[in-house]
C-alpha cells in the first residue's frame, strides 16, 4: 500500500485510527467471517452525488421529431426505422431511432466508481485486504435529475496473510456464502456493475401499434410484434452485458442480477435502462466436484 | 438402555476443508495481478445469475453456467378490442401466447448461441396492458460439465431453480421447455330487467363467474396442449393468475405458465428424503399483549 490517501476525510483517518473495529455484517455473519480468518476492520463507505444532463440534450445534435429530422448520434449503439409512408403530414413521425444515451450511461458510471473508489480508498487505508458485505443504493435526490450513489461495506484482513500489496478485493457476498465460494475454489475479486441506457423515439408504425390506432397508413397488421420497442429491449440487456464483460478479463460473474426498467413517455417513446450488477470472481484452484446432496425433510 | 444412533450416523463425513488457508490462497491469487487485469488466461469466462448453492448443486450432477440470456417479446393489441363484446378477447390471447412464444424462441437461440444445453432459472416478467403485452425473459444458460449429462436433446427453457433441475435430475426427469396459456373473456352485460331484479340483493354474478371459469379453461387446455406439443408428461411449477383487467373491469384474465417435464428413465428413482429435526427453534420471547389473555 503507497501511504494513506490523501483526500480520506480527517474524521474517518481519526475513527479508522482509534483502535476498535465497525462492522455492517450481522452476527452470523460476523462469525462466519472469522471462522475463514478474516478480521472485521472497519465499516466503510463511499458516496456520490451526480446531476444529469436533460434529456436528449447529450450534445449530439438531436433534431425534435417531424419529417426529415436529423438522427441523434450518441456515440453509442444507434438504429433507424424509417416510415414506409413517405410526406404524410407534419404531425406523421416520419422517422424512428433507437440510441444508447451515452451520457447517461457516462454519469452513473461515473457516480458508481468514484462511490466506489471512496470506499476501497477507506479499506486501502486500514490496510484491509477486501470490503465482504457491499451493499451499493442510489436514489434521487431531487426531481431534478440529481442521484445519490451509496456504496459500503465491511472491511476485513486475513488473518496470517501477507500484508495488501495491491487495492482490497471486494464483494457483495459475506458469511457463510462468501465462505461456500472460496470453499469451491472461487477467490472474490470485485463487484462489477455495468448499466445501459438506449431511448426510443417512436416512427409511425411502433406508434401506431404501441397505442393500439390503426392508421389507414399504418403498415403492420393489427397486433403485430412492436419490433422498434423489442430491438430496444434485447439491445439494451445485451449492452448492460457487455459493459460487465468488458469489466471481467478472464474472471467470471457470479450471483448477477439483471434489473431492467422502463419509462413509457407516450406515443410509442420510451426509455430504457437495464443495470447488471454482480461478483465478479476468479477461480484459483480446480472445482472439487461436490457429492449429490443428500434430500431432506424438515420435521417442522 | 440401548443408546440410538443418531439418524445422521451413516453418512459420508465431509473432507475437513481449511477455510482460513483457502482464503489466504485466494487472497494471494487475487493480488498476483492489479485489480481490473487479465487474471488467468486459461480460465473461461461464465456470467450467472444463480447463488452459489446453485451453482453447487447443478455442479454435483455434473452441469455448470455459462451465460446470462434473454429473450423478450411485445405484441400489439389493437384498439376498442377491450370494449364491450361477447366470448373470448381474441387479440388479447393471441398476443400473450405469440409473445410468449417468441420470447422464448429467442432466449433459446442466445442459449444455443452460447453453446448451453438448457436455460434454468429463467426469471419470468410479463404485463398484460391495453395496448401490449410485454413477455421479458431472463435466465441463465448450463450444459453439461466434459459433455456428460442429459441426453443430446433439443435445448430446454425452464423456470425452475438450479436446486429443482438437480432435484427433478436425480428422481430421472427432465425439464423441455416452457408452456403457458392465457385467455381473456369478456364478462357480459346484464340484461336491464336482471340488473333491476339483482339490484340489493345477495346473489351470484354468474356472468363473471361463468367468464372466469371460460378463460381458465381456455389458458389451461392451451398450456396442456403446448406441453404435449412438446411430448411432456406433465407440467410443474404451474403459476396462474386470474381476475378482471385494471383497465377495462368487464373483462377477466386468466393466465398460466410453468415447466414441462417427463421422465428421461425408464421409471421415476425415488430420491429417499431423509428426515431431520433442526433444533435451532427461534427462541420464545416474552410478549407483553399475552398479558391481556388474547
Amino acid at each position: 500500500m503507497s501511504g494513506a490517501p490523501a483526500d480520506l476525510p480527517e474524521a474517518a483517518a481519526r475513527r479508522f485510527a482509534e483502535g476498535a473495529f465497525t462492522s455492517g455484517l450481522t452476527v452470523p455473519d460476523f462469525a462466519a467471517c472469522l471462522q475463514m480468518g478474516l478480521e472485521p476492520v472497519g465499516f466503510v463507505q463511499g458516496y456520490c452525488v451526480m446531476q444529469w444532463k436533460w434529456y436528449g440534450m447529450g450534445g449530439m445534435g438531436l433534431g425534435m421529431g417531424g419529417y426529415g429530422a436529423q438522427y441523434a448520434n450518441t456515440g453509442g449503439y444507434s438504429e433507424n426505422w424509417a416510415c414506409p409512408h413517405g410526406m404524410v403530414s407534419a404531425e406523421h413521425r416520419a422517422w424512428g431511432q433507437n440510441f444508447e444515451q451515452t451520457w447517461v450511461e457516462s454519469a452513473w458510471t461515473e457516480g458508481f466508481t468514484s462511490a466506489y473508489g471512496r470506499m476501497v480508498e477507506e479499506a486501502a487505508s486500514v490496510g484491509a485486504h477486501g470490503i465482504v458485505g457491499v451493499v451499493d443504493t442510489n436514489q434521487p435526490l431531487s426531481d431534478m435529475g440529481v442521484l445519490e450513489f451509496r456504496v459500503q461495506g465491511t472491511a476485513v484482513r486475513v488473518t496470517d496473510g501477507t500484508p495488501p500489496a495491491d487495492e482490497p478485493w471486494t464483494t457483495y457476498l459475506a458469511g457463510q456464502r462468501l465462505a461456500k465460494l472460496v470453499e469451491a475454489g472461487y477467490a472474490p475479486v470485485s463487484i462489477a456493475a455495468g448499466v445501459a441506457s438506449v431511448r426510443v423515439w417512436a416512427n409511425c408504425i411502433t406508434e401506431n401499434l404501441t397505442e393500439g390506432s390503426n392508421s389507414m397508413y399504418s403498415m403492420a397488421q393489427p397486433g403485430s410484434e412492436i419490433d422498434q420497442t423489442v430491438k430496444a429491449h434485447s439491445v439494451v440487456r445485451r449492452l448492460a452485458r457487455q459493459r460487465v464483460r468488458d469489466q471481467l478479463g478472464h474472471d467470471s460473474l457470479h450471483g448477477a442480477a439483471m434489473a431492467t426498467t422502463e419509462r413509457e413517455l407516450g406515443q410509442g417513446d420510451a426509455e430504457l435502462q437495464c443495470i447488471l450488477r454482480g461478483n465478479r470472481v476468479r477461480r484459483f484452484k480446480d472445482f472439487d466436484p461436490m457429492p449429490a446432496p443428500v434430500p431432506t425433510v424438515r420435521l417442522l | 438402555m440401548t443408546v440410538p444412533a443418531p439418524v445422521g450416523e451413516g453418512l459420508p463425513a465431509p473432507e475437513p476443508v481449511d477455510l482460513k488457508a483457502e482464503m489466504i490462497r485466494a487472497t494471494e491469487v487475487v493480488g498476483r495481478s492489479a485489480p481490473g487485469g487479465k487474471g488467468p488466461a486459461k480460465a473461461t469466462r461464465m456470467l450467472s445469475d444463480l447463488s452459489i448453492d446453485e451453482e453447487l448443486v447443478l455442479h454435483s450432477i455434473g452441469w455448470e453456467p455459462i451465460e446470462l440470456v434473454s429473450g423478450v417479446s411485445i405484441h400489439s393489441v389493437p384498439m376498442y378490442v377491450w370494449n364491450w363484446g361477447q366470448g373470448e378477447i381474441e387479440y388479447a390471447s393471441a398476443a400473450y401466447a405469440r409473445s410468449f412464444a417468441r420470447a422464448t424462441e429467442r432466449i433459446h437461440a442466445e442459449c444455443t448461441k452460447a453453446g448451453g444445453r438448457g436455460v434454468v432459472g429463467v426469471h419470468v416478467e410479463w404485463g398484460v396492458h391495453r395496448h401490449h403485452i410485454d413477455v421479458a425473459l431472463v435466465g441463465t444458460a448450463v450444459r453439461p460439465v466434459d459433455g456428460n449429462g442429459l441426453s443430446a436433446d433439443p435445448v430446454f427453457v425452464s423456470d425452475l431453480s438450479g436446486r429443482d433441475f438437480a432435484l427433478l435430475h436425480n428422481a430421472g426427469w427432465e425439464p423441455l421447455g416452457l408452456a403457458a396459456g392465457a385467455s381473456f373473456v369478456y364478462a357480459p352485460r346484464r340484461s336491464m330487467g336482471t340488473a333491476v331484479k339483482q339490484k340489493g340483493q345477495n346473489v351470484e354474478l354468474t356472468n363473471f363467474t361463468e367468464a372466469m371459469y371460460a378463460a381458465r379453461e381456455s389458458a389451461m387446455e392451451r398450456m396442456q396442449t403446448s406441453a404435449l406439443g412438446m411430448e411432456g408428461t406433465g407440467v410443474v411449477e404451474v403459476k396462474v393468475t386470474e381476475g378482471p383487467m385494471d383497465f377495462a373491469h368487464h373483462a377477466v384474465g386468466f393466465t398460466a405458465y410453468g415447466t414441462v417435464v417427463r421422465l428421461r428413465t425408464g421409471e421415476h428413482r425415488h430420491v429417499g428424503a431423509r428426515m431431520i429435526l433442526p433444533l435451532d427453534d427461534p427462541v420464545l420471547g416474552f410478549d407483553a399483549t399475552s398479558l391481556r389473555g388474547s
